[in-house]
Protein backbone atom coordinates (compact mmCIF):
# COMPACT_ATOMS: atom_id res chain seq x y z
CA UNK A 1 0.00 0.00 0.00
CA UNK A 2 1.28 3.48 -0.81
CA UNK A 3 1.94 5.47 2.37
CA UNK A 4 -0.18 8.60 2.71
CA UNK A 5 1.67 11.87 2.15
CA UNK A 6 0.57 15.36 3.10
CA UNK A 7 1.91 18.55 1.57
CA UNK A 8 1.16 21.90 3.16
CA UNK A 9 1.34 25.41 1.75
CA UNK A 10 2.91 27.86 4.18
CA UNK A 11 1.64 31.43 3.85
CA UNK A 12 3.86 34.27 2.66
CA UNK A 13 3.90 35.66 6.21
CA UNK A 14 5.15 32.40 7.69
CA UNK A 15 7.77 31.97 5.00
CA UNK A 16 9.17 35.46 5.25
CA UNK A 17 9.13 35.37 9.06
CA UNK A 18 11.30 32.24 9.07
CA UNK A 19 13.72 33.63 6.55
CA UNK A 20 14.00 37.04 8.20
CA UNK A 21 14.69 35.31 11.50
CA UNK A 22 17.57 33.40 9.94
CA UNK A 23 19.00 36.42 8.15
CA UNK A 24 18.86 38.63 11.24
CA UNK A 25 20.45 35.87 13.31
CA UNK A 26 23.24 35.63 10.76
CA UNK A 27 23.67 39.39 10.63
CA UNK A 28 24.05 39.66 14.38
CA UNK A 29 26.50 36.75 14.42
CA UNK A 30 28.63 38.17 11.61
CA UNK A 31 31.69 40.05 12.94
CA UNK A 32 31.78 41.97 9.66
CA UNK A 33 28.58 43.76 10.58
CA UNK A 34 30.13 45.20 13.73
CA UNK A 35 33.35 46.04 11.91
CA UNK A 36 31.37 48.07 9.38
CA UNK A 37 29.43 49.81 12.16
CA UNK A 38 32.74 50.92 13.63
CA UNK A 39 34.07 51.97 10.22
CA UNK A 40 30.91 54.01 9.65
CA UNK A 41 31.53 55.81 12.96
CA UNK A 42 35.26 56.33 12.54
CA UNK A 43 35.29 57.68 8.98
CA UNK A 44 33.26 60.88 9.64
CA UNK A 45 35.14 61.48 12.89
CA UNK A 46 38.43 61.15 11.01
CA UNK A 47 37.28 63.41 8.18
CA UNK A 48 36.27 66.08 10.73
CA UNK A 49 39.52 65.82 12.64
CA UNK A 50 41.75 65.76 9.57
CA UNK A 51 40.26 68.91 8.14
CA UNK A 52 41.47 70.79 11.20
CA UNK A 53 44.96 69.30 11.29
CA UNK A 54 47.94 71.55 10.49
CA UNK A 55 49.72 70.94 7.18
CA UNK A 56 53.49 70.43 6.72
CA UNK A 57 54.23 74.14 7.11
CA UNK A 58 52.33 74.27 10.38
CA UNK A 59 49.35 76.17 9.02
CA UNK A 60 45.90 74.86 9.74
CA UNK A 61 44.13 73.73 6.58
CA UNK A 62 41.01 75.48 5.53
CA UNK A 63 38.14 73.54 7.16
CA UNK A 64 36.00 71.50 4.80
CA UNK A 65 32.88 72.30 6.74
CA UNK A 66 31.54 75.36 8.48
CA UNK A 67 28.96 73.41 10.44
CA UNK A 68 29.06 70.10 12.31
CA UNK A 69 25.93 68.85 10.52
CA UNK A 70 27.41 69.25 7.08
CA UNK A 71 29.21 65.99 7.63
CA UNK A 72 25.79 64.38 8.01
CA UNK A 73 24.18 65.99 4.97
CA UNK A 74 25.15 68.72 2.53
CA UNK A 75 23.62 72.16 2.95
CA UNK A 76 21.62 71.82 -0.24
CA UNK A 77 20.97 69.23 -2.94
CA UNK A 78 24.24 68.92 -4.82
CA UNK A 79 23.77 66.24 -7.45
CA UNK A 80 27.20 66.75 -8.93
CA UNK A 81 29.83 67.48 -6.32
CA UNK A 82 31.95 70.58 -6.39
CA UNK A 83 34.33 69.67 -3.58
CA UNK A 84 35.14 66.63 -1.50
CA UNK A 85 33.12 68.15 1.35
CA UNK A 86 29.96 67.82 -0.74
CA UNK A 87 30.70 64.16 -1.10
CA UNK A 88 31.85 63.30 2.41
CA UNK A 89 28.53 62.97 4.19
CA UNK A 90 26.16 60.22 5.23
CA UNK A 91 25.87 59.07 1.60
CA UNK A 92 29.25 57.40 2.15
CA UNK A 93 27.38 54.84 4.25
CA UNK A 94 25.84 53.52 1.05
CA UNK A 95 29.34 52.61 -0.17
CA UNK A 96 30.26 50.79 3.06
CA UNK A 97 26.84 49.22 3.04
CA UNK A 98 27.31 47.96 -0.51
CA UNK A 99 30.55 46.22 0.38
CA UNK A 100 29.05 44.70 3.52
CA UNK A 101 25.97 43.48 1.68
CA UNK A 102 28.14 41.91 -1.03
CA UNK A 103 30.18 39.97 1.49
CA UNK A 104 27.08 39.01 3.48
CA UNK A 105 25.19 37.69 0.44
CA UNK A 106 28.36 36.29 -1.12
CA UNK A 107 28.65 33.93 1.85
CA UNK A 108 25.20 32.54 1.04
CA UNK A 109 26.57 31.28 -2.24
CA UNK A 110 30.07 30.38 -1.07
CA UNK A 111 28.73 28.21 1.76
CA UNK A 112 26.06 26.57 -0.38
CA UNK A 113 23.32 27.91 1.91
CA UNK A 114 21.19 29.00 -1.04
CA UNK A 115 21.09 25.43 -2.28
CA UNK A 116 19.39 24.35 0.90
CA UNK A 117 17.12 27.35 0.72
CA UNK A 118 15.93 27.09 -2.85
CA UNK A 119 15.78 23.33 -2.98
CA UNK A 120 13.43 22.89 -0.12
CA UNK A 121 10.93 25.62 0.28
CA UNK A 122 12.05 29.16 -0.33
CA UNK A 123 10.61 31.20 -3.12
CA UNK A 124 13.08 33.41 -4.91
CA UNK A 125 10.91 36.42 -4.17
CA UNK A 126 11.13 35.66 -0.42
CA UNK A 127 14.90 35.52 -0.67
CA UNK A 128 15.10 38.92 -2.39
CA UNK A 129 12.75 40.53 0.11
CA UNK A 130 14.44 39.06 3.16
CA UNK A 131 17.92 40.03 2.03
CA UNK A 132 16.80 43.55 1.07
CA UNK A 133 15.14 44.11 4.45
CA UNK A 134 18.03 42.76 6.51
CA UNK A 135 20.65 44.60 4.49
CA UNK A 136 18.59 47.81 4.69
CA UNK A 137 18.54 47.36 8.45
CA UNK A 138 22.34 46.96 8.46
CA UNK A 139 22.75 50.16 6.41
CA UNK A 140 20.36 52.03 8.73
CA UNK A 141 22.47 50.90 11.70
CA UNK A 142 25.52 52.26 9.88
CA UNK A 143 23.69 55.56 9.36
CA UNK A 144 23.21 55.74 13.14
CA UNK A 145 26.85 55.02 13.96
CA UNK A 146 27.88 57.45 11.23
CA UNK A 147 25.68 60.08 12.85
CA UNK A 148 27.27 59.45 16.25
CA UNK A 149 30.83 59.44 14.85
CA UNK A 150 30.25 62.52 12.71
CA UNK A 151 28.60 64.48 15.52
CA UNK A 152 31.24 63.61 18.10
CA UNK A 153 34.05 64.35 15.62
CA UNK A 154 32.50 67.67 14.59
CA UNK A 155 31.92 68.75 18.18
CA UNK A 156 35.46 67.81 19.20
CA UNK A 157 37.00 69.98 16.50
CA UNK A 158 34.66 72.82 17.42
CA UNK A 159 32.44 73.29 14.40
CA UNK A 160 29.38 75.50 14.67
CA UNK A 161 26.27 73.56 15.73
CA UNK A 162 23.56 75.86 14.42
CA UNK A 163 20.99 73.88 12.45
CA UNK A 164 17.33 73.64 11.53
CA UNK A 165 16.60 70.54 13.62
CA UNK A 166 13.55 69.59 11.58
CA UNK A 167 15.51 69.61 8.32
CA UNK A 168 18.36 67.67 9.92
CA UNK A 169 15.97 64.99 11.21
CA UNK A 170 14.21 64.81 7.83
CA UNK A 171 17.56 64.51 6.04
CA UNK A 172 18.66 61.66 8.29
CA UNK A 173 15.28 59.93 7.99
CA UNK A 174 15.40 60.42 4.22
CA UNK A 175 18.80 58.75 3.98
CA UNK A 176 17.63 55.93 6.22
CA UNK A 177 14.59 55.40 4.03
CA UNK A 178 16.86 55.34 0.99
CA UNK A 179 18.69 52.40 2.58
CA UNK A 180 15.88 50.09 1.39
CA UNK A 181 16.42 51.12 -2.22
CA UNK A 182 20.19 50.78 -1.93
CA UNK A 183 19.95 47.42 -0.19
CA UNK A 184 17.65 46.16 -2.95
CA UNK A 185 20.12 47.37 -5.58
CA UNK A 186 23.01 45.61 -3.86
CA UNK A 187 20.99 42.42 -3.42
CA UNK A 188 20.12 42.56 -7.11
CA UNK A 189 23.77 43.12 -8.10
CA UNK A 190 24.82 40.19 -5.95
CA UNK A 191 22.23 37.98 -7.57
CA UNK A 192 23.58 38.92 -11.00
CA UNK A 193 27.21 38.37 -10.01
CA UNK A 194 26.51 35.52 -7.58
CA UNK A 195 29.20 33.34 -9.10
CA UNK A 196 31.82 36.09 -9.05
CA UNK A 197 32.40 37.29 -5.52
CA UNK A 198 35.00 39.94 -6.43
CA UNK A 199 32.90 41.44 -9.20
CA UNK A 200 29.86 41.67 -6.94
CA UNK A 201 31.87 43.68 -4.39
CA UNK A 202 33.37 45.90 -7.10
CA UNK A 203 29.98 46.54 -8.69
CA UNK A 204 28.41 47.43 -5.35
CA UNK A 205 31.25 49.84 -4.68
CA UNK A 206 30.93 51.34 -8.15
CA UNK A 207 27.18 51.93 -7.91
CA UNK A 208 27.46 53.04 -4.28
CA UNK A 209 29.75 55.90 -5.20
CA UNK A 210 26.88 57.37 -7.19
CA UNK A 211 29.27 58.17 -10.00
CA UNK A 212 26.59 57.44 -12.61
CA UNK A 213 24.69 60.52 -11.45
CA UNK A 214 27.18 62.56 -13.48
CA UNK A 215 25.90 60.93 -16.66
CA UNK A 216 22.30 61.32 -15.55
CA UNK A 217 22.92 64.99 -14.75
CA UNK A 218 24.38 65.53 -18.21
CA UNK A 219 21.29 63.95 -19.80
CA UNK A 220 18.94 66.05 -17.66
CA UNK A 221 20.90 69.15 -18.58
CA UNK A 222 20.91 68.32 -22.30
CA UNK A 223 17.13 67.85 -22.20
CA UNK A 224 16.79 71.18 -20.37
CA UNK A 225 14.96 69.45 -17.54
CA UNK A 226 15.13 70.80 -14.00
CA UNK A 227 17.63 69.00 -11.75
CA UNK A 228 14.65 67.87 -9.70
CA UNK A 229 14.34 64.98 -12.21
CA UNK A 230 17.57 63.54 -10.84
CA UNK A 231 15.60 62.62 -7.74
CA UNK A 232 14.19 59.64 -9.57
CA UNK A 233 17.57 57.93 -9.06
CA UNK A 234 18.66 56.42 -5.78
CA UNK A 235 21.69 58.66 -5.53
CA UNK A 236 19.70 61.73 -6.54
CA UNK A 237 17.15 61.26 -3.79
CA UNK A 238 19.89 60.42 -1.31
CA UNK A 239 21.62 63.72 -2.12
CA UNK A 240 18.31 65.53 -2.07
CA UNK A 241 17.96 64.63 1.62
CA UNK A 242 20.01 67.65 2.66
CA UNK A 243 20.04 70.19 5.49
CA UNK A 244 17.40 72.13 3.59
CA UNK A 245 14.99 69.17 3.51
CA UNK A 246 11.30 69.47 4.13
CA UNK A 247 8.53 66.93 4.46
CA UNK A 248 8.27 66.78 0.66
CA UNK A 249 11.88 65.59 0.53
CA UNK A 250 11.05 62.70 2.82
CA UNK A 251 7.99 61.80 0.76
CA UNK A 252 10.17 61.73 -2.39
CA UNK A 253 12.71 59.53 -0.62
CA UNK A 254 9.96 57.11 0.44
CA UNK A 255 8.46 56.98 -3.06
CA UNK A 256 11.79 56.61 -4.88
CA UNK A 257 13.17 54.07 -2.43
CA UNK A 258 9.97 52.00 -2.57
CA UNK A 259 9.83 52.14 -6.37
CA UNK A 260 13.45 51.04 -6.85
CA UNK A 261 13.09 48.38 -4.15
CA UNK A 262 10.15 46.86 -6.01
CA UNK A 263 11.92 47.09 -9.37
CA UNK A 264 15.14 45.49 -8.13
CA UNK A 265 13.26 42.81 -6.21
CA UNK A 266 11.21 41.89 -9.25
CA UNK A 267 14.27 41.82 -11.50
CA UNK A 268 16.26 39.77 -8.98
CA UNK A 269 13.41 37.30 -8.57
CA UNK A 270 13.12 36.92 -12.33
CA UNK A 271 16.84 36.31 -12.76
CA UNK A 272 16.88 33.72 -9.98
CA UNK A 273 13.87 31.97 -11.47
CA UNK A 274 15.08 31.92 -15.05
CA UNK A 275 18.74 31.08 -14.57
CA UNK A 276 20.86 28.61 -12.66
CA UNK A 277 20.69 29.45 -9.01
CA UNK A 278 23.89 27.70 -8.17
CA UNK B 1 2.73 6.61 -6.96
CA UNK B 2 6.44 7.08 -7.59
CA UNK B 3 8.62 9.49 -5.66
CA UNK B 4 10.22 10.79 -8.85
CA UNK B 5 9.11 10.42 -12.45
CA UNK B 6 11.22 12.06 -15.11
CA UNK B 7 10.29 12.00 -18.77
CA UNK B 8 12.45 13.11 -21.66
CA UNK B 9 14.48 15.52 -19.52
CA UNK B 10 17.10 17.64 -21.21
CA UNK B 11 19.52 20.36 -20.25
CA UNK B 12 21.75 22.40 -22.50
CA UNK B 13 24.56 24.66 -21.42
CA UNK B 14 25.01 26.73 -24.55
CA UNK B 15 25.85 24.29 -27.33
CA UNK B 16 26.73 21.52 -24.88
CA UNK B 17 23.97 19.03 -24.14
CA UNK B 18 24.52 17.83 -20.57
CA UNK B 19 21.33 15.77 -20.32
CA UNK B 20 19.34 14.57 -23.31
CA UNK B 21 16.05 12.70 -23.25
CA UNK B 22 16.55 11.21 -19.81
CA UNK B 23 13.80 9.05 -18.30
CA UNK B 24 14.01 8.07 -14.65
CA UNK B 25 11.65 6.51 -12.11
CA UNK B 26 12.34 6.37 -8.40
CA UNK B 27 9.75 4.30 -6.51
CA UNK B 28 8.65 5.31 -3.02
CA UNK B 29 10.75 3.79 -0.30
CA UNK B 30 13.66 3.15 -2.68
CA UNK B 31 17.33 3.82 -2.23
CA UNK B 32 18.12 4.71 -5.81
CA UNK B 33 21.76 4.36 -6.74
CA UNK B 34 22.45 6.91 -9.46
CA UNK B 35 25.61 5.89 -11.26
CA UNK B 36 27.65 7.32 -14.08
CA UNK B 37 31.08 8.53 -15.11
CA UNK B 38 32.30 12.02 -14.26
CA UNK B 39 30.51 14.47 -16.52
CA UNK B 40 27.78 11.99 -17.44
CA UNK B 41 25.03 14.34 -16.21
CA UNK B 42 24.32 12.97 -12.73
CA UNK B 43 24.80 16.20 -10.81
CA UNK B 44 23.02 18.21 -13.49
CA UNK B 45 20.02 15.88 -13.26
CA UNK B 46 20.04 16.08 -9.47
CA UNK B 47 20.24 19.86 -9.56
CA UNK B 48 17.26 19.96 -11.93
CA UNK B 49 15.26 17.69 -9.62
CA UNK B 50 16.10 20.07 -6.77
CA UNK B 51 15.13 23.15 -8.78
CA UNK B 52 18.61 24.65 -8.65
CA UNK B 53 18.89 24.85 -12.41
CA UNK B 54 16.02 25.16 -14.87
CA UNK B 55 15.38 22.37 -17.35
CA UNK B 56 15.71 22.83 -21.11
CA UNK B 57 12.91 20.33 -21.80
CA UNK B 58 10.97 17.37 -20.48
CA UNK B 59 9.08 16.94 -17.23
CA UNK B 60 9.91 16.16 -13.63
CA UNK B 61 7.19 14.98 -11.27
CA UNK B 62 7.69 14.55 -7.55
CA UNK B 63 4.97 12.48 -5.93
CA UNK B 64 2.79 13.06 -8.96
CA UNK B 65 3.12 16.85 -8.84
CA UNK B 66 5.19 19.16 -11.00
CA UNK B 67 8.60 19.67 -9.40
CA UNK B 68 8.13 23.45 -9.28
CA UNK B 69 5.19 23.06 -6.87
CA UNK B 70 6.31 24.81 -3.68
CA UNK B 71 4.42 22.43 -1.40
CA UNK B 72 6.11 19.32 -2.72
CA UNK B 73 9.48 21.07 -2.77
CA UNK B 74 9.20 21.55 0.98
CA UNK B 75 9.51 17.80 1.27
CA UNK B 76 12.80 17.50 -0.59
CA UNK B 77 16.06 17.30 1.35
CA UNK B 78 19.31 17.80 -0.47
CA UNK B 79 23.02 17.33 -0.10
CA UNK B 80 24.72 18.43 -3.31
CA UNK B 81 28.44 19.15 -3.24
CA UNK B 82 28.42 20.80 0.20
CA UNK B 83 25.92 20.92 3.06
CA UNK B 84 25.36 24.69 2.95
CA UNK B 85 26.62 25.43 6.45
CA UNK B 86 28.26 28.60 7.68
CA UNK B 87 31.80 27.68 8.77
CA UNK B 88 31.94 30.11 11.71
CA UNK B 89 28.76 28.77 13.32
CA UNK B 90 28.47 25.57 15.31
CA UNK B 91 26.76 22.47 13.99
CA UNK B 92 23.87 23.20 16.33
CA UNK B 93 23.51 26.81 15.15
CA UNK B 94 23.59 25.76 11.52
CA UNK B 95 20.96 23.14 12.14
CA UNK B 96 18.76 25.58 14.03
CA UNK B 97 19.00 28.13 11.20
CA UNK B 98 17.80 25.55 8.73
CA UNK B 99 15.07 24.42 11.12
CA UNK B 100 13.90 28.02 11.41
CA UNK B 101 13.94 28.41 7.65
CA UNK B 102 11.74 25.34 7.42
CA UNK B 103 9.40 26.71 10.11
CA UNK B 104 9.68 23.55 12.18
CA UNK B 105 7.51 24.13 15.27
CA UNK B 106 9.58 22.22 17.83
CA UNK B 107 12.93 22.96 16.22
CA UNK B 108 15.22 21.92 19.07
CA UNK B 109 13.58 18.53 19.43
CA UNK B 110 13.74 17.95 15.67
CA UNK B 111 17.41 18.97 15.47
CA UNK B 112 18.31 16.60 18.32
CA UNK B 113 16.40 13.83 16.55
CA UNK B 114 18.17 14.21 13.21
CA UNK B 115 21.58 14.62 14.85
CA UNK B 116 20.95 11.33 16.62
CA UNK B 117 19.94 9.73 13.34
CA UNK B 118 23.32 10.60 11.82
CA UNK B 119 25.19 9.77 15.06
CA UNK B 120 26.29 13.39 15.53
CA UNK B 121 24.58 14.31 18.79
CA UNK B 122 27.93 14.47 20.58
CA UNK B 123 29.42 16.98 18.14
CA UNK B 124 26.61 19.56 18.06
CA UNK B 125 28.74 22.18 19.82
CA UNK B 126 31.64 21.89 17.35
CA UNK B 127 32.19 24.72 14.94
CA UNK B 128 31.35 23.47 11.47
CA UNK B 129 34.76 24.49 10.12
CA UNK B 130 36.44 22.23 12.71
CA UNK B 131 34.47 19.13 11.72
CA UNK B 132 36.16 16.31 9.81
CA UNK B 133 35.03 15.52 6.27
CA UNK B 134 33.00 12.55 7.48
CA UNK B 135 31.31 14.68 10.13
CA UNK B 136 30.55 17.36 7.56
CA UNK B 137 28.93 14.78 5.31
CA UNK B 138 26.77 13.58 8.19
CA UNK B 139 25.84 17.16 9.12
CA UNK B 140 24.83 17.62 5.49
CA UNK B 141 22.56 14.61 5.67
CA UNK B 142 21.16 15.81 8.99
CA UNK B 143 20.37 19.18 7.36
CA UNK B 144 18.68 17.37 4.50
CA UNK B 145 16.63 15.34 6.98
CA UNK B 146 15.17 18.37 8.76
CA UNK B 147 11.48 18.88 8.18
CA UNK B 148 10.86 15.17 7.56
CA UNK B 149 11.48 15.21 3.80
CA UNK B 150 10.02 12.42 1.75
CA UNK B 151 12.73 12.61 -0.90
CA UNK B 152 16.45 12.96 -0.26
CA UNK B 153 18.85 13.82 -3.05
CA UNK B 154 22.41 13.06 -1.99
CA UNK B 155 25.30 13.73 -4.33
CA UNK B 156 28.40 11.70 -3.49
CA UNK B 157 27.68 11.48 0.25
CA UNK B 158 30.17 8.63 0.69
CA UNK B 159 33.18 10.55 -0.59
CA UNK B 160 36.03 10.82 1.86
CA UNK B 161 34.48 8.60 4.50
CA UNK B 162 36.52 6.02 6.41
CA UNK B 163 35.28 2.45 6.85
CA UNK B 164 33.37 3.30 10.01
CA UNK B 165 31.90 6.39 8.40
CA UNK B 166 30.66 4.27 5.48
CA UNK B 167 29.07 1.80 7.85
CA UNK B 168 27.31 4.59 9.75
CA UNK B 169 26.12 6.10 6.49
CA UNK B 170 24.70 2.76 5.34
CA UNK B 171 22.85 2.40 8.62
CA UNK B 172 21.53 5.94 8.25
CA UNK B 173 20.21 5.24 4.74
CA UNK B 174 18.45 2.09 5.87
CA UNK B 175 16.98 3.93 8.89
CA UNK B 176 15.61 6.66 6.63
CA UNK B 177 13.71 4.39 4.26
CA UNK B 178 12.57 1.77 6.75
CA UNK B 179 9.01 3.15 7.01
CA UNK B 180 8.61 3.05 3.23
CA UNK B 181 7.59 6.73 3.04
CA UNK B 182 10.92 8.22 2.13
CA UNK B 183 13.08 7.68 -0.91
CA UNK B 184 16.72 8.46 -1.44
CA UNK B 185 18.54 9.25 -4.66
CA UNK B 186 22.21 8.71 -3.98
CA UNK B 187 24.96 9.14 -6.50
CA UNK B 188 28.35 7.63 -5.80
CA UNK B 189 31.41 6.23 -7.49
CA UNK B 190 31.86 3.77 -4.61
CA UNK B 191 29.78 1.08 -6.24
CA UNK B 192 30.68 -1.64 -3.77
CA UNK B 193 29.30 0.47 -0.93
CA UNK B 194 26.27 1.49 -2.93
CA UNK B 195 25.42 -2.13 -3.70
CA UNK B 196 25.14 -2.85 0.02
CA UNK B 197 22.14 -0.53 0.40
CA UNK B 198 20.61 0.35 -2.96
CA UNK B 199 17.26 -1.14 -3.91
CA UNK B 200 17.22 0.37 -7.40
CA UNK B 201 19.81 1.59 -9.87
CA UNK B 202 19.97 4.04 -12.69
CA UNK B 203 23.05 4.16 -14.90
CA UNK B 204 23.55 7.31 -16.91
CA UNK B 205 25.97 7.93 -19.74
CA UNK B 206 26.42 11.00 -21.92
CA UNK B 207 23.26 12.47 -20.39
CA UNK B 208 21.08 9.44 -21.19
CA UNK B 209 19.77 6.74 -18.90
CA UNK B 210 21.17 3.52 -20.30
CA UNK B 211 19.91 1.08 -17.69
CA UNK B 212 17.37 1.37 -14.90
CA UNK B 213 16.59 -1.65 -12.75
CA UNK B 214 15.93 -2.97 -9.28
CA UNK B 215 18.57 -4.67 -7.14
CA UNK B 216 16.83 -8.00 -7.82
CA UNK B 217 17.04 -7.42 -11.55
CA UNK B 218 20.71 -6.53 -11.24
CA UNK B 219 21.30 -9.70 -9.29
CA UNK B 220 19.57 -11.75 -11.96
CA UNK B 221 21.53 -10.16 -14.77
CA UNK B 222 24.93 -10.39 -13.13
CA UNK B 223 27.09 -13.12 -14.59
CA UNK B 224 28.14 -16.05 -12.44
CA UNK B 225 31.68 -17.37 -12.42
CA UNK B 226 33.79 -20.12 -10.93
CA UNK B 227 36.88 -18.83 -9.14
CA UNK B 228 39.78 -21.18 -8.57
CA UNK B 229 43.43 -21.43 -7.73
CA UNK B 230 45.85 -24.07 -8.82
CA UNK B 231 49.56 -24.77 -8.49
CA UNK B 232 50.14 -23.94 -12.19
CA UNK B 233 48.44 -20.67 -12.86
CA UNK B 234 49.68 -19.98 -16.37
CA UNK B 235 49.00 -23.48 -17.69
CA UNK B 236 45.61 -23.48 -16.01
CA UNK B 237 44.72 -20.20 -17.72
CA UNK B 238 45.87 -21.51 -21.04
CA UNK B 239 43.92 -24.74 -20.75
CA UNK B 240 40.74 -23.06 -19.55
CA UNK B 241 41.09 -20.40 -22.22
CA UNK B 242 40.98 -23.14 -24.88
CA UNK B 243 37.72 -24.56 -23.55
CA UNK B 244 35.75 -21.60 -22.14
CA UNK B 245 34.89 -18.30 -23.78
CA UNK B 246 35.86 -16.00 -20.93
CA UNK B 247 38.68 -16.72 -18.52
CA UNK B 248 40.42 -14.02 -16.48
CA UNK B 249 42.78 -13.68 -13.58
CA UNK B 250 41.57 -11.24 -10.91
CA UNK B 251 43.59 -8.95 -8.64
CA UNK B 252 43.65 -11.54 -5.86
CA UNK B 253 45.23 -14.15 -8.12
CA UNK B 254 42.12 -16.26 -8.68
CA UNK B 255 41.28 -17.54 -12.13
CA UNK B 256 37.69 -16.77 -13.05
CA UNK B 257 35.75 -18.86 -15.53
CA UNK B 258 32.56 -17.02 -16.44
CA UNK B 259 29.07 -18.18 -17.27
CA UNK B 260 29.28 -21.69 -15.87
CA UNK B 261 27.50 -22.93 -12.79
CA UNK B 262 29.04 -26.40 -12.45
CA UNK B 263 32.51 -26.20 -10.91
CA UNK B 264 32.83 -30.00 -11.01
CA UNK B 265 33.13 -29.83 -14.79
CA UNK B 266 36.07 -27.42 -14.55
CA UNK B 267 37.81 -29.42 -11.83
CA UNK B 268 37.43 -32.64 -13.82
CA UNK B 269 38.78 -31.04 -16.96
CA UNK B 270 41.85 -29.68 -15.14
CA UNK B 271 42.37 -33.00 -13.33
CA UNK B 272 42.35 -34.85 -16.64
CA UNK B 273 45.08 -32.47 -17.80
CA UNK B 274 47.20 -33.09 -14.72
CA UNK B 275 46.38 -29.91 -12.76
CA UNK B 276 45.23 -29.94 -9.14
CA UNK B 277 42.78 -27.26 -8.01
CA UNK B 278 43.76 -25.91 -4.57
CA UNK B 279 40.84 -23.51 -3.98
CA UNK B 280 37.42 -23.37 -5.59
CA UNK B 281 34.31 -21.20 -5.28
CA UNK B 282 31.32 -19.96 -7.21
CA UNK B 283 30.26 -16.31 -7.21
CA UNK B 284 28.55 -13.53 -9.15
CA UNK B 285 30.05 -10.31 -10.45
CA UNK B 286 29.15 -7.23 -8.37
CA UNK B 287 27.70 -3.89 -9.36
CA UNK B 288 31.13 -2.51 -10.05
CA UNK B 289 32.01 -5.20 -12.55
CA UNK B 290 28.56 -5.09 -14.07
CA UNK B 291 28.97 -1.35 -14.52
CA UNK B 292 32.44 -1.66 -16.05
CA UNK B 293 31.13 -4.37 -18.38
CA UNK B 294 28.26 -2.14 -19.38
CA UNK B 295 30.51 0.85 -20.00
CA UNK B 296 32.76 -1.34 -22.16
CA UNK B 297 29.85 -2.62 -24.16
CA UNK B 298 29.95 -6.04 -22.48
CA UNK B 299 33.65 -6.54 -23.22
CA UNK B 300 36.45 -6.23 -20.74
Amino acid sequence: MTPELKFESPSFGKRIKGMLGVDFYRLFHTPLFYIFLVIAAIIPAMVSAMTMMPDASGNTMEPLYSNVWQIIASSKSLYVIESIADYANMNMVFIFGGIMVSIFIGHDYKSGYVKQLFTTHAKKQDYMISKSVVCAFAIICMCLTYFIGGTVGGLLVGYDTTVNVGSLVLAILGKMVMSFGWASLYTFLNVIFRKYFGISIASSFFFGTGILIIGAAAIVESLSLPTFFLNIFLYGSSVNASLSSNIGTLVICIAVSAAWSIIYNLLGTRILTKSDVY
Amino acid sequence: MNAVEIKNLSKNFGAKQAVCGLDMTVPMGAIYGFIGENGSGKSTTEKMICGLIPTSGGSIKLYGRDYTDGDVRAKVGVLIESPGCFPGLTVWENMMLQARNLRIPDAEKEVIKVLKTVRMEGAAGNKYKNCSLGMKQRVGIAMALLGEPTLLVLDEPLNGLDADGMRIMREVFLDIVKDGKRSIIVSSHLLGELQKVATHYGIIRHGKMIVEMSAAELDASCRTFVALRSDEINRTKMLLGCKYSRVEEDEAGYIRVYDITTPEEVVRYLWENGISVTELGIDKIGLEEYYIDLMNGGKR
